[in-house]
């Protein structure tokens, strides 16, 4: 049991859990994932595609072996750190006690005693005498970096998992002028939405205006890089659309209604005629010989929308294109096509903000961490009239050459 | 204004055939005039980045081709600093190939340049990119001093032992480096993309190998903790690794296209 036990909470264990998750993540990189069975077999064939389902290559970041991986060095961590807290307290302790007690390891000549100190109080070193030793120290602090480091990745790891978690995220497409309620009294109206061409980098913007139920209320453009947060939530401008638009008028009783038209649909009040929807497209391009070829593309502004539509009467069905402010009647009814409308796709999150500030907190703490391990290492001199020796917890080749170097100095 | 960036790159190649040279026959003279053209040419580059940065209105950092050039910009600033502190020719020996052969790099790569995409325009852009390109450096000196360090190995330089050692440590120092920027440039990369897109860690290509190049690297140090592994192992693994670094700069992009695929 306590083999097994510090087994687990060895550096070699640890080790061998980091090649697992290159392993994995060289696997989850090299293989396109999420995809349906169909396109592994395309891809790479039929036996290499059976070969990725069973082993779960398809999506290896959700596999169940790259959770229990992520939970074992997790268990690592936590085991390795513990241990290692009362051991880092110890070293300092030690640190300080060998210092008074080593032998030095260098032989100081007359005089180079002081440049010594000299030296070391240019950079800052606390100094204390120990019998008839002095001893330079520096960075006790450091001792805590490597603590640091690995608790602040487990922490990482822990409230990353805990902020995916727990965050509640929806999308939602709203047309312009339509608000959508929250739950807990909020609303987001979206007050319009615009594509932004500039030569041929589409930047997609949404205005918002937030409210709460006490009468909160924020105005605020959002976009790509620029969410709005409010109360908790964050709002993004994560996709768009373009829907067509109509205006149906009943030509016996006068009465009009403007529709959106999302999807292909057939519009009728009789149930026999009517106009059936298809599709909308950008624009269309007029070739050297005058035919005209429509653009399929989505993406991007509707510089000349053309509808593409079939006129159903009396059991004939006439396919027509036809563009903005065109009329067609058919039979009581006519349909007065319209400009489209482009809308965004909202993607809305709730979070804790105490698990977010705590996942930033984590961050920042993993970055200073690495800075106590790597630019402050704790380090003692011991130096007495016969020569010093340098004590410190990691290799110091660099203090040692410069010593070297300034007592060779005339 | 391209012709800044040309003869930025014939000044490295000369200072690093003259270093070369120099430091293969010993002869001081050579390689003092290879610095002075270095420093000439990083003095280029840097009027080149610069008047970029003007042209462009943001900062140079937003296609293969402008991090490239920072690459080597960076690459060449630490190799000046190095020396600048260290007094050794060897830092010289290695900063100039990294820096001129990153920029050649650059120069096969499209150069007009053109508006900053909507999801680049952010506030973590600068620490993002910035960090990546010193990163990027700190691991490539490292990678070419592992290279030194087996080259004297090889020739059994028994007179320099102090030089095998400093090298082996400087290796170990510019990973130390090279290591906590990478951790910045993952952290600050998962806040940015929490703010463009809402989620922290989607494992794009570009992130994952960032994430493979960054364990290799804890590796790194952990085996030269743990197996007190120094010399000629490490210098093995500082080469090796440099390989994941420039896949992760340049070779994802290319094979492996993702959410990052803007920065072709
Ligand atoms: C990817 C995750 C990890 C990172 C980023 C990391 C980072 C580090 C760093 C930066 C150091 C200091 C190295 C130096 O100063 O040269 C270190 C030391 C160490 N690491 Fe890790 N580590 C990780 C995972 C682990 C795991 C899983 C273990 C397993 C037990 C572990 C055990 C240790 C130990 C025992 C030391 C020596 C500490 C000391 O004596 O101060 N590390 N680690």
């Amino acid at each position: 049991m306590k083999k097994v036990l510090s087994f687990l909470r060895s550096m070699k264990f640890g080790m061998i859990l980091l090649v697992l998750v290159i392993a994995c993540s060289f696997a989850g990189s090299m293989i396109v994932q999420q995809r349906d069975a169909m396109e592994y077999v395309r891809r790479y064939g039929e036996d290499a595609a059976q070969l990725i389902l069973a082993l779960g290559l398809d999506d290896v970041f959700s596999a169940p072996y790259f959770i229990v991986l992520m939970a074992a060095l997790c268990l690592n961590l936590i085991l390795c750190s513990i241990v290692r807290l009362p051991r880092t307290m110890r070293a300092k302790k030690a640190l300080i006690s060998r210092a008074e007690t080593a032998k030095t390891d260098t032989p100081l000549d007359e005089g180079q005693a002081g440049k010594l100190c000299a030296f070391f109080e240019k950079r800052h070193y606390s100094r204390y005498k120990a019998g008839d030793r002095i001893i330079y120290f520096k960075n006790s602090i450091g001792f805590y970096g490597s603590f640091i480091t690995h608790f602040s990745f487990l922490l990482i790891l822990l409230v990353g998992a805990a902020a995916v978690m727990t965050a509640d995220v929806r999308d939602q497409t709203v047309m312009p002028g339509e608000t959508l309620e929250l739950e807990g009294g909020i609303s987001i109206r979206v007050d319009s939405f615009q594509i932004v061409d500039e030569t041929g980098l589409l930047d997609y913007a949404s205005t918002l205006t937030v409210s709460d139920d006490i009468g909160k209320t924020v105005t605020r453009e959002i976009r790509v890089n620029e969410p709005l947060s409010f109360e908790g939530y964050k709002i993004y401008q994560q996709t768009y659309g373009t829907a067509g638009a109509v205006r149906i008028k009943n030509l016996e009783t006068g009465v009009s209604e403007d529709m959106k038209l999302t999807e292909a649909c057939f519009l009728t009040l009789d149930g026999v005629s009517g106009m059936f929807y298809q599709a909308l497209y950008p624009g269309y391009v007029t070739d050297s010989d005058g035919s005209v070829t429509l653009i399929t593309s989505t993406s991007g502004a509707y510089t000349d929308p053309v509808y593409d539509i079939v006129s159903v009467s009396g059991g004939a069905m006439t396919p027509v294109l036809a563009f903005p402010d065109e009329t067609l009647t058919i039979g009581n009814v006519s349909f007065t096509m319209l400009d489209p409308v482009s809308y965004p796709g909202l993607r809305i999150k709730h979070m804790n903000p105490l698990v977010l500030g705590l996942l930033y907190a984590t961050f920042v703490l993993m970055v200073a961490g690495l800075y106590l391990c790597f630019f402050a290492a704790p380090l003692a001199v011991a130096a007495d009239d016969d020569g010093y020796v340098i004590l410190s917890p990691k290799t110091q080749t660099g203090l040692m050459i410069e010593l070297e170097a300034l007592l060779k100095e005339e | 204004m391209e012709i800044l960036f040309f003869a930025a790159i014939v000044a490295y190649f000369a200072a690093t055939m003259l270093q070369s040279v120099g430091a293969m026959m010993d002869r001081n003279k050579l390689t003092r005039a290879a610095r002075a053209i270095f420093i000439a040419g990083f003095a280029l580059h840097t009027a080149f980045t610069a008047w970029r940065g003007f042209a462009a209105g943001r900062l140079p950092l937003a296609n293969q081709f402008e991090f490239a050039s920072g690459f080597s910009w960076s690459a060449a600033i630490m190799g000046i600093v190095l020396y600048a502190r260290l007094k050794q020719n060897w830092v010289m020996t290695v900063s100039m190939p990294v820096a001129f052969l990153v920029l050649s790099y650059a120069a096969f790569q499209p150069m007009e340049i053109k508006e900053l995409m909507p999801a680049l325009r952010s506030t973590w852009f600068a620490l993002h990119i910035g960090s990546a390109t010193f990163s990027y450096a700190s691991f490539a000196i490292a990678g070419g001093l592992g290279a030194r360090y087996l080259a004297m190995l090889k020739k059994g330089h028994a007179d320099s032992e102090t030089a095998m050692k400093q090298t082996d440590y400087m290796t170990y120092r510019l990973i130390c480096l090279g290591f906590l920027l990478l951790t910045v440039v993952i952290l600050s990369g998962a806040i940015w993309a929490e703010q463009a897109w809402s989620r922290w860690w989607s494992w794009d290509p570009k992130e994952t190998w960032a994430l493979i190049t960054w364990i290799l690297y804890a590796i790194y140090l952990h085996q030269r903790m743990r197996m007190k592994w120094q010399g000629k192992r490490m210098a093995w693994f500082a080469v090796i690794a440099v390989v994941c670094v420039l896949f992760t700069f340049a070779g994802v992009n290319k094979l492996l296209p993702g959410l990052h695929s803007y920065a072709v």
